[in-house]
């Protein structure tokens, strides 16, 4: 299964990329040209998805990330110190470079009590504090996933907690690298580049042109079905999803080359319609994600 | 003397948790375990398609979004009357399977094993003062070690959940009926390379490394015991040629073994901040209101009890009561039951992947009925997850969710019984007061995972003063 | 400027385009740049198909856009019946046209961004899509009632 996926000249490219980048950053990291930069890893109001899904990706991976490219000073889900010995580490930061990475949208409500991410001298440090102290004096600041980049999940109708995106509390450049949970190899691909030559190419909406510049729908291996008019009737089905919701064509992305988890399978080759996690917009302006009930009859 | 102990944040779980502790003479009186995070998915839901409930519930959690996937398809399928071919059992039954392995190594690597060794100081991640490690240089070095083979042997155990599921984390697979898609041979023969892979580490490295730390830290099959009352909704059974495979719903309670009766499960709100017409509800009966104000609240986390009384769930509980670890109850044993559990969802994945059959279509054009309730039970890789919902007028119209966590790290109800993971910190003795290892240790064998457990979160303390921003 | 010139511009923009992109293709080494090349020409590819797509439907469509005054008329109750559910075509108007939503792709299952037909939408396209060629590229199906 492997070996004939990556037999796709397509998707060899795609996955060398990300891969050349990390390699080069490594080596010049090794070799002195390039100096190992802080990381923070600054989770806020989401569910932990995306340090997961760094945790899954691999040429480069989270080992690759750790030991070689990056000091990463601050990961509430890896590190070893707890406490307020790990909220000083954190804010003993600020004065220093370093590239901070925030996963999870912002609480607002009440002052963000909401959401508290620590302690520091006795007092209860929320995400929206954490973001504003530590947000502007950031080298860059990347936002992974839905919930960081636009509110996602966390924001959903009628928005419990006021969450909002990391950007609306930001006003400076944010990098954003949507998806739910966002992709291995863009937040590597996007990661090597800044440390090799800075910030890379970014859309409209700030999102890296080297990941999210085509449509799944353009990419899409079901595309012949569309062209003629083969829906599917059901999950499970082999031919286009578009009948049943699929969210490819209004989310630019390259799901269909890329692949997830070792580059294995995905959303649409798994039989169900895209959902556009990808999209601004996720969940509430997606949904329905599935319905059987649309222009055809029962 | 008195004084008191403030973790906060626990680092090495999912989501924000603060241990609020306080220390008389070294050894603990009190304790409250607070959930810091609060999104509110029970109030979200409502509105939505029925069918959306799989994909949305499953971001309540990264690390264990299959067990939400797998409690809401149960509870949609309840609610509508549909009975599962036991193809879709064994084929959902594999994706949740390979959370429960990528879930049970990263919380030994990962999260737990830092309280126990020495990881390389030179590494910023790892960089902390740590005491009381006993690990003599050799074999803490080769545990860390492990630790960083580990990373590649969790993320095949995803690897293997995309293969049937889509993508991980947050799957596509689990869905109504079984599983989106069709197994294939070539699909079935991947997955069993890649289980023999992760069965190779669990039985040549985990285990043994589980063993190291048992050896050397003996106390602790002393200390965090909690009740002892285990609770469990079962997991890897009811299928109609295989039968049980791991458990039942069982209960235990003083030494007793009992088949779980879904009724006497009751959640309370005397300690969160919620208010209701009623302190103690059903799962159907009522979403409580949010309520800060409220005085004799500490915490966000509900309390859930099963007859009144606050019961564990998680590995050791399983394990408990399919009576295949029975060695004792502590901090110690929740992490060896832990292991020990990973080896055989192994086992179990294997037994199901010999019962596959290549191409059966689980998939149909479903109808949502205009008015039906239903509830999802399952165990899942921290414990017994539960989702109750109702439809109306062919929408969500209710949505109830009781987690693992929101089981262990429950608050008290009117009799002030603490929840099971205060319990289990009070009476602990603390070495040193500067460094209160003992209380994360404790803490961590349970695999808290907040962004599932808590609904609200606000400072309850009335010893700080609450520092507003704007 | 007829529709037609209008779209022989387009079209002959968007062939230079990708000649220039395949040009640029060869010289390339870096795997990055090639990505980014490639990546364009997806892009540029897709906007041939969209105005072919234009054209086949322009060509195609009973009703003329220009003219829509001869064609079938909805009021808003008619318009409401198209909801893209129950087997119903999917009808969305902008504008005072009225648009066959029902296998244009951004649609999926006949929802987007939260939008459902069988309503006037004037005032979110106007919100959403400013400026964007995206009208003339949808079949027409008739006008609203004035
Ligand atoms: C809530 C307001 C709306 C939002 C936020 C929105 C958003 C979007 C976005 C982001 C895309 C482009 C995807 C891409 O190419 O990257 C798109 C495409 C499209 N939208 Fe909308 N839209 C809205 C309202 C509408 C309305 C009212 C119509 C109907 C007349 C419409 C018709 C289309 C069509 C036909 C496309 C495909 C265009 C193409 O092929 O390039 N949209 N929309
Ligand atoms: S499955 Fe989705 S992305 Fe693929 S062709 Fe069909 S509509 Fe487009």
């Amino acid at each position: 299964m492997k070996n004939k996926t990556n037999s796709c000249p397509n998707q060899s490219e795609k996955l060398k990329l990300i891969s050349m980048l990390a390699n080069k950053a490594i080596a010049s990291i090794k070799n002195g040209s390039l100096k190992k930069r802080n990381l923070v890893w600054l989770e806020l109001t989401g569910c932990s998805g995306n340090i997961i899904s760094l945790l899954d990706g691999v040429n480069p991976g989270f080992r690759n990330l750790a030991t070689q490219m990056v000091n990463i000073i601050y990961d509430n889900s890896l590190m070893v110190a707890d406490g307020e010995a790990a909220m000083e580490k954190l804010f003993s930061i600020a004065d220093d470079d370093y590239i901070l990475l925030v996963e999870g949208a912002v609480a607002t409500k009440d002052d963000g009590l909401y959401n508290v991410i620590g302690q520091l001298n006795g007092q209860p440090v929320t995400a929206y504090r954490a973001i504003n102290e530590l947000g502007p004096k950031a080298s860059y600041v990347i936002a992974m996933g839905a919930c960081a980049c636009d509110g996602g999940v966390t924001a959903a109708k009628p928005n419990p907690s006021h969450a909002v995106s990391i950007q609306s509390v930001l006003n400076r450049k944010v990098i954003k690298l949507p998806g739910c949970p966002c992709h291995p190899d863009w937040l590597m691909g996007t990661l090597s580049y800044i440390l090799l030559y800075g910030q890379p190419e970014l859309d409209s909406k700030d999102r890296p042109t080297m990941f999210y510049s085509t449509l799944i729908h353009d990419i899409c291996p079901r595309r012949p079905f569309f062209d003629q008019g083969i829906f599917a009737e059901k999950l499970g089905d082999k031919t286009c999803m578009f009948k049943i919701g699929c969210r490819g064509p209004v989310t630019p992305v390259d799901c269909p080359i890329r692949k997830w988890n070792q580059h294995v399978n995905w959303p649409i080759g798994d039989d169900s319609p895209c959902i556009g996690c990808a999209q601004f917009g996720f969940p509430d302006r997606m949904e329905p994600f599935i319905s059987y009930n649309t222009t055809r009859e029962e | 003397m008195s004084e008191r102990i403030v973790i906060n944040p626990v680092t090495r779980i999912s989501g924000f948790l603060e241990i609020d502790t306080t220390v008389d003479n070294s050894i603990v009186s009190d304790a409250q375990t607070k959930g810091l995070l609060f999104r509110g998915f029970e109030k979200m839901l409502t509105g939505r398609s029925p069918f959306d409930a799989v994909y949305f519930t499953q971001r309540i959690c990264g690390i264990c979004s299959s067990a939400h996937a797998m409690a809401s398809t149960m509870a949609l399928e309840d609610a509508m009357d549909i009975a599962v071919p036991d193809q879709g059992k064994y084929l959902r039954d594999i994706i949740h399977g390979c959370e429960y392995l990528q879930n049970h190594i990263r919380h030994f690597y990962q999260y737990t094993l830092p309280d126990f060794i020495k990881l390389p100081q030179n590494n910023t991640l790892f960089a902390a003062n740590q005491t009381d490690l006993r690990l003599p240089k050799p074999k803490n070095d080769l545990i860390a070690l492990h630790y960083l083979d580990s990373l590649e042997i969790s993320r095949s155990a995803h690897e293997m959940l995309a293969i049937l599921g889509g993508k991980a984390p947050h799957n596509h697979g689990i869905f109504i009926g079984g599983i989106t898609t069709q197994a294939t041979k070539e699909k079935i023969s991947r997955l069993y390379s890649l289980l023999h892979n992760i069965k190779e580490f669990i039985d040549n490295k985990m285990v043994p490394d589980a063993q190291t730390i048992a050896h050397y830290y003996q106390d602790y099959f002393d200390m965090g015991r909690g009740y002892g009352n285990f609770l469990s909704f079962g997991c890897f059974n009811n299928y109609s040629q295989l039968g049980t495979l791991y458990l039942n719903p069982f209960t235990y309670h003083d030494d007793v073994k009992q088949a779980l009766d879904p009724d006497k499960i009751t959640e309370n709100i005397v300690t969160s901040w919620y208010t209701d017409q009623t302190d103690t509800f059903t799962p159907y009966e009522t979403i409580a209101e949010p309520d800060r104000a409220k005085s004799q609240a500490y915490s966000w986390v509900k309390a859930p009890r099963y007859d009144g009384l606050p019961y564990e769930s998680g590995p050791l509980a399983r394990m408990w009561l399919s009576g295949e670890y029975r060695h004792g109850i502590s901090a110690m044993d929740r992490t060896l039951a832990r292991v020990f559990e990973a080896k055989k969802i192994a086992e179990i994945i294997k037994v199901l992947l010999s019962n596959l059959i290549p191409g059966v279509d689980l998939q149909q054009k479903y109808t949502i009925p205009d008015h039906t309730v239903g509830k999802g039970l399952i165990d899942t890789t921290r414990g017994a997850l539960g989702h109750w919902l109702k439809i109306e007028n062919k929408v969500i119209s209710f949505y109830q969710l009781i987690t693992p966590t929101t089981w262990n790290l429950s608050t008290r109800t009117g009799d002030n019984l603490p929840g099971p993971g205060e319990k289990a910190l009070i009476g602990t003795r603390i070495n040193d007061t500067a460094s209160p290892i003992e209380l994360g240790r404790i803490i961590r064998s349970f695999d808290p995972c907040i962004s599932c457990a808590t609904h609200l979160y606000r400072d309850g303390s009335l010893v700080n003063s609450v520092q507003i921003v704007s | 400027m007829s529709e037609q010139q209008l779209y022989n511009k387009d079209f002959e923009h968007i062939i230079s385009e990708i000649n220039n992109t395949i040009d640029s293709l060869y010289l390339t080494k870096n795997c990055y740049d090639k990505n980014k090349l490639l990546n364009n020409l997806r892009r540029q590819i897709a906007n041939i198909t969209m105005l072919m797509q234009n054209n086949r439907i322009n060509t195609d469509s009973m009703i003329d856009p220009k003219n829509p005054t001869a064609s079938k008329v909805f009021t808003p109750a008619e318009l409401a019946t198209y909801t893209g559910k129950d087997g119903n075509l999917a009808y969305v108007a902008v504008n005072g046209v009225v648009y066959d939503m029902t296998n244009v792709a951004a649609w999926g299952g006949a929802t987007h961004f939260g939008l459902t037909p069988g309503k006037d939408l004037t005032g979110v396209f106007a919100s959403c899509h400013d400026g964007q060629p995206i009208l003339s590229t949808l079949p027409v199906v008739g006008v609203m009632a004035p």
